[in-house]
């Protein structure tokens, strides 16, 4: 079984449940959409499957072997993992930010390998970030920083992407990009999955969906046969319509 | 870049070391000194150099030292310019522990007491800070260093307050202010093994340190193990600062502007300003000690004084440019 | 409280003239029947002088006897620790404090109308005579304080008679201060025949000399004040130093706190006693000294 797989996975935070028995499966090869309600469990169950929280209960495997078997080290060259509006605490060029995504390979001390400065250069030119290379972190634009930090997150090529809310603050134009980017990285062969509040870029993008609502997933399974106006109604406490046209798949919601 | 900036570092440094070989109340030109360490028999000059001017310029260097690289260490962990080992309360705990050593009579069992009490001090100061400080951001950290900082100096004045040696307020007041002078072989030997030691802790936590810029998760989801990171940075800076504090009294400032001075030359990485600040709190603390010895004022004027006069303002400069930059 | 005319003198403060401007002009006295001293110097100049009977209490520091020269007679005296309370319980016709004495104490003495002598510090031996002729005629013991200021003048000229030549010597105190010029540790080195080389070319007495500037005057005797070789403290630093081991440990004189603290009609006393310390020391000291002094400016 490959991809990533949570079985009856439960996590509790001060005494609080906030994921009750998850299970879902992550396959390869495509793009994972949690969605939910604000506070449903989203970036709990993304930092669970990123083996950055550890369960309660529930077992995680990732390609059929348990996550808590992975090294530090290995299980960070498999997976990346980007939080919720991530940023640079200090005014880094954003070639070296990118750099940062080669941590696990690099050795105690010294430079950067040369054969791993291609691949800074490659995630770079892939992220259209060659003419911003030298500017600062922290002085980028929100679409900006979001490729410098999705170019950081792959560029070691993990197997496993867990991203949340990858379009939060974003225009649409950038959010777009965003999720389009990761998109692609699923059709790459690689497992990607992203907490997103936008259903519409959902739709357009992701192949699977989890609905998380209260910590309990009410559905998840392939976007297209999991995702209707009953499953939207039940998530978000309104109804919804599920409305197709010849541009695609868009939600509006009756509340 | 990068290694040119270490090779002009390492050459300021080590001309600023040698003359502070030179300077002091025996005038000693750079012809003498040579003659002196060629001649057979020791001299006047040999005694200078090798018994008084030689231990106390390595420990200006090894003091410098790693008040840079920790106040490198805690500025980059806690991502923020404003964390240095004075003000998480090093200096405080430390200067607690080392004046329960000396006024108890603990120095006289073991000279080991001052520098291994400074270390708990400095380690229980830290931790404290660190762990009050760890969410809330500048504003939190500044209060919780000021916080444990007052209570080590309750606790300095409670010593001093019960102590049997009259004259121990009079002394430890003028300790705290930092000096270098008449410290010889012995406390090289006593507090080096300790700021080694220190160092060696506080420079593995490089890396970390680089992936920590993007945050916690970040860091965490690139293989780093920030508990362990903390740890080090934690028991590095109170060995080696508890040690120096032990020995020198209290420098502070160091730690806050060397790595400033540094951390635009290497790109504002946390892990790469870790050697550089190291070896600008060396040369800071040299050619402080150094200035000490060129100006006479009458009484010695202490090392941690002069540096205090040139580090406040600039404290005081980063806290308003630290402000208009963050909402 | 400073008088504008009296320049330099003391105050007796009557209890009869305070409302009016707090500022008096010393004058005799009727003999007080009761003494009272609250500063450790003036503890010195009343045990000396007054009859033990007439005082009704000295500090506590006066019967330690590494810093009081009279710690013997303190024995049989009460002691207080200072405080104007003490000073309303034992109810003295004179309080005689010092000019450390805090200004607080010594403003609410006034206001309570005691009759209060503020002593100055005594730096020189002619201070001596002079704080002593103060005490005495204060106590009405002019008889008392004019013999004990001849029997100091008679050993200050024993002591000039025999010169010797003068030793080379680096002194400091308990607290770590060199003897400074000026300072009564100075003047009574200088009876007892001995030049303080570290302060005389330090200028000021900040601290202890530095270990570098020994080497370069290369002093015969290192004359360290007690008791800061008793007690954990850090005036011992110094001597600890590898250098200062080596070249002085047979050659470091202890002298007690009670020889250089007050200047009392004994001092003349403590510097011959100091003196004879000094040229035991130099004879029995074996270690030579490093290398030829430099001259500094």
């Amino acid at each position: 079984m490959s991809g990533l797989r949570l079985v009856g996975v439960s996590v509790k935070r001060e005494g609080r449940t906030v994921l009750t028995e998850a299970s879902a499966a992550f396959p390869p090869g495509s793009l994972t959409a949690v969605i939910g309600p604000n506070g449903a469990g989203k970036s709990t169950l993304l930092a669970v499957a990123a083996g950055l929280l550890k369960p309660h209960a529930g077992a995680l495997t990732l390609d059929g072997r348990p996550l808590e078997t992975f090294g530090r080290q290995a299980l960070a060259r498999r997976r990346a993992y980007l939080p919720q509006s991530p940023r640079a605490d200090w005014p880094i060029s954003v070639e070296r930010v990118v750099a940062l995504g080669l941590t696990p390979y690099l050795p105690a001390f010294g430079r950067l390998p040369d054969e791993l400065e291609t691949q800074v250069e490659t995630a770079l030119r892939s992220h259209d970030l060659l003419a911003l290379r030298h500017r600062r972190a922290t002085e980028l634009s929100g679409g900006e920083l979001s490729r410098t930090m999705l170019a950081r997150a792959v560029v070691g090529d993990p197997d496993l992407l867990l991203v949340d809310e990858p379009t939060a603050g974003l225009d649409p134009r950038h959010a777009l990009d965003a999720a389009h980017r990761l998109g692609q990285r699923a059709q790459a062969g690689r497992t990607v999955a992203m907490a997103i509040h936008d259903l519409h870029l959902a739709l357009r993008f992701a192949d699977q969906v989890v609905a998380l609502k209260d910590g309990c997933i009410l559905a998840a399974g392939p976007l297209r046969e999991v995702l209707d106006e009953p499953l939207l109604r039940r998530l978000y406490d309104m109804p919804a319509r599920l409305i197709r046209d010849p541009d695609g798949v868009s939600v509006r919601f009756l509340g | 870049m990068k290694p040119a900036l270490l090779l002009a570092l390492v050459v300021v440094v080590v001309l600023a070391a040698s003359s502070s070989l030179l300077v002091g109340e025996v005038g000693v030109s750079p012809a003498q000194a040579v003659r002196a360490v060629l001649a057979a028999q020791p001299n006047l000059t040999t005694l200078v150099l090798w018994d008084i001017r030689l231990p106390r310029t390595l420990l200006a260097l090894l003091i410098g030292g790693i008040l840079g690289l920790s106040g490198a260490v805690l500025q980059g962990l806690l991502r923020n310019p404003l964390a240095e080992p004075g003000l998480l309360g090093v200096s405080s705990g430390a200067s607690f522990g080392a004046v329960i050593a000396i006024y108890y009579g603990l120095t006289s069992a073991t000279s080991l007491a001052a520098p291994v009490f400074g270390l708990v001090g400095a380690l229980v100061t830290t931790g404290a800070a660190m762990a009050l400080a760890r969410r809330g951001g500048t504003l939190a950290l500044i209060l919780a260093g000021a916080a444990v900082s007052a209570i080590a100096a309750a606790g300095v004045e409670l010593a001093l307050n019960f102590s049997p040696n009259p004259y121990a307020a009079y002394e430890i007041t003028t300790w705290l202010m930092g000096s270098l002078a008449d410290r010889s072989w012995d406390h090289v030997k006593l507090a080096a093994p300790f700021i080694v030691a220190g160092g060696v802790l506080l420079l593995l936590t490089g890396r970390g340190l680089d992936a920590l810029a993007l945050g916690e998760a970040q860091a965490e989801s690139l293989g780093v193990d920030v508990r362990r990171l903390r740890l080090l940075a934690l028991f590095g800076t109170a060995l080696g600062v508890g040690a120096a504090t032990a020995v020198a009294g209290a420098i502070g400032f160091v730690g806050l502007v060397a790595p400033h001075l540094m951390r635009p030359l290497v790109g504002h990485r946390p892990g790469q300003v870790l050697i550089p600040a190291a070896l600008a709190g060396a040369l800071i603390v040299t050619m402080a000690d150094l200035a000490t010895r060129l100006i006479h004022l009458g009484p010695e004027l202490k090392l941690g004084v002069l540096i205090s006069l040139i580090g406040a303002p600039f404290f005081l400069w980063l806290v308003i440019h630290v402000q208009r930059r963050s909402p | 409280m400073r008088c504008g005319g009296l320049d330099g003198l003391k105050l007796i403060v009557l209890a009869s003239l305070v409302g009016a401007l707090g500022c008096s002009i010393p004058r005799a006295v009727a003999r007080p029947v009761r003494v009272m001293s609250i500063n450790g110097c003036s503890d010195q100049l009343v045990l000396a002088l007054a009859d033990p009977r007439t005082i009704a209490s000295v500090t506590w520091l006066s019967r330690d006897p590494e810093g009081s020269y009279m710690w013997r007679a303190a024995q049989h005296v009460p002691v207080n620790h200072g405080s104007a309370e003490e000073v309303v319980r034992d109810h003295p016709d004179l309080v005689i404090a010092g000019s450390y004495t805090t200004p607080a104490t010594r403003a609410l003495l006034v206001k309570l109308h005691y009759r209060l002598l503020v002593l100055q510090p005594a730096d020189s031996f002619d201070d001596i005579r002079r704080e002593t002729r103060t005490v005495a005629s204060a106590l009405g013991a002019t008889e008392r304080g004019r013999a004990l200021i001849a029997h100091m003048d008679a050993t200050l000229t024993r002591l000039a008679a025999d010169k010797g030549p003068p030793l080379r010597v680096a002194a400091w105190d308990g607290a770590g201060f060199s003897a400074a010029p000026g300072s009564l540790y100075a003047s009574i080195l200088k009876v007892a025949g001995a030049r303080n080389v570290t302060a005389q070319t330090q200028g000021m007495g900040g601290s202890t000399p530095e270990v570098e500037k020994l080497i370069a005057t290369a002093p015969q005797l290192l004359v360290a004040g007690a008791p800061g070789f008793e007690k954990p403290g850090r005036q011992t630093d110094v001597a600890h130093h590898p250098l200062v081991r080596r070249f002085w440990s047979d050659r470091t004189l202890v002298v007690p706190l009670s020889s250089y603290e007050c200047g009392t009609p004994f001092s003349a006393d403590a510097a011959l006693s100091l003196r004879e310390q000094m040229r035991a020391k130099l004879a029995r000291a074996q270690t030579p000294l490093p290398f030829a002094p430099v001259s500094t400016p």
